[in-house]
């Protein structure tokens, strides 16, 4: 079991970047580049926008 | 039927079934055993993080599409299915009071409590959707509409 949230993240989009590269390219190179863009988008943008949740708190105010 | 169709009626069942297999049928042996793997292992993920499978639920809309991803998976998904419910069940009964329904409820309750359930529910479901394009693939391949 991966309790790491961050784990989960990398693992989730190394595997969803695989499937998207070999589904979308059949050229060797081009695979490796959709893949490598697709994971560090998924990683960047989510690592962004929790900065940008941080400031909330994580319970509604009363 | 032509055999163009055949093709693409057999390498659909065949992804269905098996992730990846309808690559396979068409071919593409090298996409297939890679398709399968990264499906498989989105999975079984799923499963090890104690994610479940979603039950048609009459006045949730929207769990039989869920449902419906769940079951894109194949054969393999009925895994899922016993892990959380300790039984094979697509719907929730009606009558939300009747013991059937009662224990299926709990299942779903002791799941949620854990605390990997939502990203295992995320991988069961990121792995049928999967398969889905999988085999919208192979029957594009199949066709000749894509090489």
């Amino acid at each position: 079991m991966l309790r790491s949230h961050f784990l989960n993240m990398l693992v989730f989009a190394a595997l969803v970047s695989v499937f998207f590269g070999f589904l979308t390219q059949n050229e060797r190179r081009e695979r490796l580049k959709v893949m490598t863009i697709l994971f560090l988008s998924m990683v960047v943008l989510s690592l962004l926008i929790a900065y940008a949740m941080f400031p909330f708190p994580l319970t509604s105010a009363r | 039927m032509n055999s163009r169709g055949f093709s693409a009626l057999v390498s659909c069942a065949a992804a269905w079934v098996v992730p990846g297999a309808g690559h396979f049928y068409l071919g593409k042996r090298r996409r297939a055993g890679v398709f399968f793997l990264v499906v498989l292992a989105t999975f079984f993920l799923g499963l090890l993080n104690e994610g479940r499978a979603y039950v048609a639920d009459g006045q949730q809309p929207l769990s039989y599409l869920a449902t419906l991803t769940n079951v894109a998976t194949g054969p393999v998904e009925l895994l899922s299915r016993q892990a959380t419910y300790h039984r094979l069940v697509y719907q929730l009964p009606s009558d939300e009071n009747s013991p059937e329904a009662a224990a299926i409820l709990s299942a779903m309750r002791s799941k949620v409590k854990s605390v990997t359930d939502e990203y295992g529910t995320t991988y069961l479901l990121a792995a049928g959707l999967m398969n889905m394009l999988l085999i919208l693939d192979a029957f594009d391949i199949a066709i000749g509409r894509k090489s």
